[in-house]
């Protein structure tokens, strides 16, 4: 009796749409990953050939989603008004494609996970945590999305994936290089990483 | 295979060595802000110079929300980076002791789970990977207790038992399932000395074993204590048994190790940060991190509803 209720209870939950609890910043992310899901999807993009139009369309979908300034500067921290703004301008670029070479090819690679949004935490009044999880058959990853409003558009500037935030981690590499080194070292040992990819 | 041996009872003996000599005495607070104050003070110097000639220069930003901004990310650095830094004084060997785990990992490992992987279903690997996991529940559950916490204890004993009978000596998992609901104790001995306050002090990498800490090593002595396998007679097969388990859980996460290497600018500080972050996250977890929670206005909840 109770199997059959349990059964009943997760078709039923299998019916309805997902998460009904909305909030602003928790559609905005939704909203991102399933346009990056329909592209990933989309049977007409299947072929080796379709790569380079899903890599232009994912961008597009990652310009949206991002805010690349705001992700920039908090890598650097204290050391972003170390750069000129023609070097912030530079640091900016090149970190989005070293991000960028390195995981699209396993975003591209990601098949039929599934991915649960669960639960949306203000940090601040203009700042909120999302929680989701990506379930695959051997584990569940927790993949956190931390968000800031600008202008009433809610943006990402964070992704913290096991517990291990991006932007942290990057920080404390950052930080390190620019203890010893001056912010154009920086920007050379980027467009070095940039082009050996 | 006789020196690994040997060396694994050197390694657990060091390990309370150093953690006798280091660990005890080492309160984390208080070394993050010596480090802290040193760098704090040179870059907030830099701060000032640099943050007039930023706003000389026009952006088109105004300069009071510029200025605004900055000392927002500074206040956020201080805090987060006072929580998340790690003493390295072994550079040098923690360094060597990466690159040769590297080597490791790349030469042996990945190759070794590669063919594995090939070989045994990704199903059968995942029923491996939950019995070696339930073998794992004498640590889970005394760490358990020595936290104080029983509920948590509880729930692993169930496991224990429910995983051990009904889910082919720990092949499946049944106890996790929606009708039990036991979820896995996520603890250790780390985390255990973490609650009665002992700090992580420093970090220190060891070969094969990777990232760790004096407190967190003793976690990898007590793993092999209280670990089934390591009374399995004669050594060998418990040598076999855990390079078995090893390669078996590598299988599964092939990749994971490459992406956060590949990406990083510094690999072996993405690591050691890596490691920080995932460890700080986990005590904080365990001592009941009060989330802020803020619920969205009513009115707005009703505005998407439509």
């Amino acid at each position: 009796m109770k199997k059959r209720l349990a059964k009943l209870l997760l078709l039923l939950f299998l019916l309805l749409p997902l998460p009904v609890h909305a909030g602003i910043p928790l559609d905005a992310v939704q909203a991102s990953v399933n346009k990056v899901l329909d592209v990933l999807r989309d049977p007409k993009l299947k072929a080796d050939s379709a790569k380079e139009i899903k890599k232009n369309k994912l961008r597009v979908i990652y310009k949206e989603m991002f805010d690349e300034i705001e992700f920039s500067k908090r890598t650097l921290a204290r050391n972003w008004a170390k750069f000129s703004p023609a070097q912030q301008k530079e640091f900016v670029d090149l970190f989005e494609q070293v991000l960028e070479k390195n995981y699209m090819e396993r975003i591209l690679a990601y098949s039929d996970e599934k991915i649960e949004f669960y639960k949306e935490s203000m940090l601040s009044d203009n700042q909120a945590e999302i929680q989701t999880r990506v379930i695959t058959s051997s584990k569940e990853i927790p993949i956190f999305y931390r968000m800031i409003r600008k202008d009433n558009s809610w943006k990402v500037y964070d992704v913290i994936v096991e517990n291990i935030s991006l932007v942290q981690n990057y920080r404390t590499q950052f930080n390190a290089i620019l203890n010893k080194n001056t912010p154009e070292q920086l920007l050379d040992i980027l467009r070095k990483k940039v082009k050996e990819q | 295979m006789k020196i690994i041996f040997v060396m694994k009872s050197f390694v657990c003996l060091a390990v309370l060595f150093i953690f006798l000599v280091a660990g005890c005495a080492h309160s984390p607070a208080r070394t993050d802000s010596e480090t802290q104050s040193g760098s704090a003070s040179s870059t907030s110097k830099a701060k000032t110079t640099t943050e007039t000639s930023a706003d000389l220069s026009g952006t088109p930003a105004s300069p009071g929300n510029k200025s605004a901004n900055t000392d927002e990310y500074d206040d956020e650095m201080e805090e987060e980076g006072e929580a998340t830094t790690i003493a390295d004084p072994l550079e040098p060997f923690n360094r060597a002791m990466y690159h040769f785990n590297d080597k490791l990992y790349f030469w042996m490992l990945k190759p070794v789970a590669k063919g594995y992987g090939e070989v045994v279903p990704e199903k059968a690997r995942i029923s491996i990977k939950s019995f070696f996991s339930n073998l794992g529940f004498p640590i889970r559950f005394l760490s358990c207790l020595l936290q104080a916490d029983f509920t948590g204890a509880a729930t692993e004993a169930g496991r224990f038992s429910v995983n051990t009978l009904w889910g082919i000596g720990g092949l499946m998992d049944p106890a996790a399932g929606k009708e039990l609901d036991l979820q896995k104790q996520d603890t250790d001995f780390g985390l255990t000395l973490a609650s009665y306050g002992v700090g992580h002090g420093f970090y220190i990498v060891w070969p094969v074993l990777g990232p760790s800490s004096p407190r967190d090593s003793v976690d990898i002595a007590g793993v092999y204590f209280l670990d089934p396998a390591s009374y399995i007679t004669p050594w060998y097969y418990d040598a076999v048994t855990k390079s078995m388990k090893i390669v078996n859980n590598t299988s599964l996460s092939i990749g994971e190790y490459e992406a956060l290497q590949k990406a990083a600018i510094d690999p072996y500080v993405a690591m050691r940060d890596a490691y920080i972050q995932y460890r700080l996250n986990k005590v904080k977890g365990k001592s009941g991190k009060t989330e802020k929670v803020k619920l969205q206005q009513p009115g707005k909840k009703e505005e998407k509803g439509k």
